[in-house]
């Protein structure tokens, strides 16, 4: 097998010191959508910041297409190859759509490979990111990931508070990312969106890896990923509609 | 009359540029800088006490604007490294705790406003034209000049260069611009060397008019935040307007007799006039963020 593009083994991370990643070990493979779920504090973005060097690791190894890069400053992390698109939408708002392609560029890849990927920011270059809207924001988050030619994309929940049509179209531009031969390691709400496009999934519960395997077992197996989530044997009635990364949201629920 | 307000033109762009460089330190690495004007004055007297000991001026000159620039550059990496993860009170805090060591060192080695006024040189000294009994001095020509092209080639730099677009990012975002790949520590420590080079610059150019004693020169920080704050410490064309109507209201002040006693007054009067007109309608917590 080759060399896995992204590669933990018994990472821990605290916040503010609290623990809050224990122990986690997964494998992100190239030109593949690995997906991260995971309930509500789960430690799905604290692993992620753990990654691009946001929070700092205690313990375990951070390998980057099979170089250590755990004790590395955050942006060595990224010229090392790795993209992350924060939970936050985090544009440069101040900036235009060009000028937020161009900060990130490293090698010859430039904006029009953005462009192409989001036609839609193409008509926007000369606008404020800042007055763009949350989809058109978004676009731009991930076009800036491609830009920087990342080898590993981060994605941690791109599609929150946006219009189904429009998840699916970042759902898209994922997979035209992987067929650049890109790795994505993906966090999302909507589970089942991100297992139709998944391969490897991992699920968090308190921190600890409690279900690893194949995209494809959680995706028919309603029940098993309840089980992975919470940690009971069954789905039942819930703490109530409030209760929000519910494993089998449907887009459909969305207004 | 004239002539006073053509003098207080002359300060003017020299409290524009030590205002900018404030807010350009504020805006691209986050410190209220206390340190930068004693900064300049070590490079400044670096270079006059070379010149005292016989060297050439155009050699004394790049040596003491090395010696501003590798200071800052220290004090620079001193607050990146140690304080980087701190908030913006605490680095201005340090700076202010720099400043008042710096000062102690300077006049430790540079002497008092009684004991250490060394003779600068002065270039800018012979007047361009006199029209009766108006003269206009190099140096107001000089310092002004200098103050327009530095607010113009920032502003440049900063829009139409990848450097400026990524000091803008840094700026705005520090941990965004740094998970995008950006070298915050380095470019950071390069706006620290432009700043004291700059600052060093801008002293010698004023240390002639102002009797060149370290302590004056270094504490020429006060008029360089209260500047910055005209600018809101984010403008740059309201800082440099605002260095240079408080130089001439300076001048002016000097002129007219009623008000010569209060001279040193005037200026910070009609700053918090405009502060207060400026800021009527805001809250204070959501305008001023950076
Ligand atoms: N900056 C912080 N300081 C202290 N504790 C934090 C911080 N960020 C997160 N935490 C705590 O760490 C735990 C994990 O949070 P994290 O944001 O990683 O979860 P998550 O799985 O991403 O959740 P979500 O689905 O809500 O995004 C939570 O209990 C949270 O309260
Ligand atoms: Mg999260």
């Amino acid at each position: 097998m080759s060399v896995p593009a992204l590669s933990l083994k018994d990472v821990s991370i605290k916040r503010a010191d609290v623990p809050v990643v224990h122990g986690v070990s997964l494998d992100v493979e190239p030109a593949s959508v690995t997906v991260l779920l995971g309930a509500n504090g789960a430690g799905k973005t604290t692993l992620m910041d753990g990654i691009a060097g946001l929070a700092r690791t205690g313990g375990g190894t951070v390998e980057l297409d099979g170089h250590r890069v755990d004790k590395l400053p955050t942006y060595r992390r990224a010229q090392a190859g790795l993209a992350y698109v924060e939970q936050a939408r985090t544009v440069f708002r101040t900036l235009t759509v060009e000028q937020n392609l161009l900060v990130s560029q490293t090698g010859d890849r430039g904006p029009e490979a953005a462009y192409r990927l989001f036609p839609e920011l193409d008509k926007r270059r000369t606008l404020q990111a800042g007055s763009l809207s949350g989809g058109e924001q978004q676009m731009l988050v991930l076009g800036r990931a491609l830009v920087s030619g990342p080898q590993t994309v981060l994605i941690d929940e791109m599609s929150a508070g946006l219009a189904p049509v429009v998840v699916r179209r970042l759902m898209r531009a994922v997979t035209d990312l992987v067929e650049l031969g890109i790795a994505v390691l993906l966090i999302e709400q909507f589970a089942h969106l991100a297992l139709e496009i998944g391969s490897r999934a991992y699920v968090l519960r308190k921190g600890r890896v409690a279900f690893e395997g194949a995209c494809a077992d959680l995706r028919d197996d309603s029940a098993r990923l309840h089980a992975a989530y919470f940690g009971t044997a069954q789905p039942h009635g819930g703490p109530g509609p409030a209760d929000r990364p519910r494993p089998d949201a449907a887009e459909s629920e969305r207004p | 009359m004239v002539n006073s307000v053509i003098a207080g033109l002359t300060s003017g762009g020299v409290y524009a540029l030590l205002g900018l460089c404030v807010v350009l330190t504020y805006r691209l690495v986050a410190v209220v800088n206390f340190t930068m004007a004693a900064v300049g004055a070590m490079g400044a007297f670096v270079m006059v006490s070379l010149t005292d000991a016989g060297v050439s001026a155009w050699l004394a000159l790049p040596v003491g604007v090395a010696a501003g620039a590798a200071l800052s550059a220290a004090l620079g990496a001193v607050l990146v490294r140690w304080f980087g993860g701190h908030g913006q009170n605490t680095k201005a805090a340090v700076s202010v705790a720099l400043y008042v060591a710096l000062m102690a060192v300077g006049l430790r080695l540079f002497g008092s406003t009684t004991t250490g006024a060394h003779s600068f040189p002065r270039p800018f000294d012979a007047p361009v034209f006199s029209a009766g009994s108006v003269v206009v001095p190099q140096s107001a020509l000089v310092s002004l000049a200098f103050a327009v092209l530095i607010t113009a080639g920032v502003g440049l730099v900063l829009h139409r260069t990848r450097v400026g677009l990524r000091l803008q990012a840094l700026s705005e975002q520090p941990s965004t611009a740094q998970v995008v790949g950006i070298a915050a520590p380095r470019l950071a420590l390069v706006v620290w060397v432009v700043i004291g080079a700059v600052t060093t610059l801008v002293i010698l150019l004023v240390a002639p008019r102002l009797g060149g004693d370290f302590s004056t020169l270094g504490k020429l920080i006060n008029t360089a935040l209260a500047v910055a704050m005209l600018g809101a410490f984010r403008s740059l064309p309201l800082t440099l307007a605002g260095g240079l109507v408080l130089g001439c209201l300076e001048g002016l002040s000097a002129a007219v007799e009623a008000v010569q006693q209060y001279q040193g007054v005037v200026p910070f009067l009609v700053i918090v006039v405009l502060l207060w007109w400026r800021s009527r309608h805001e809250v204070w917590d959501t305008a001023h963020s950076r």
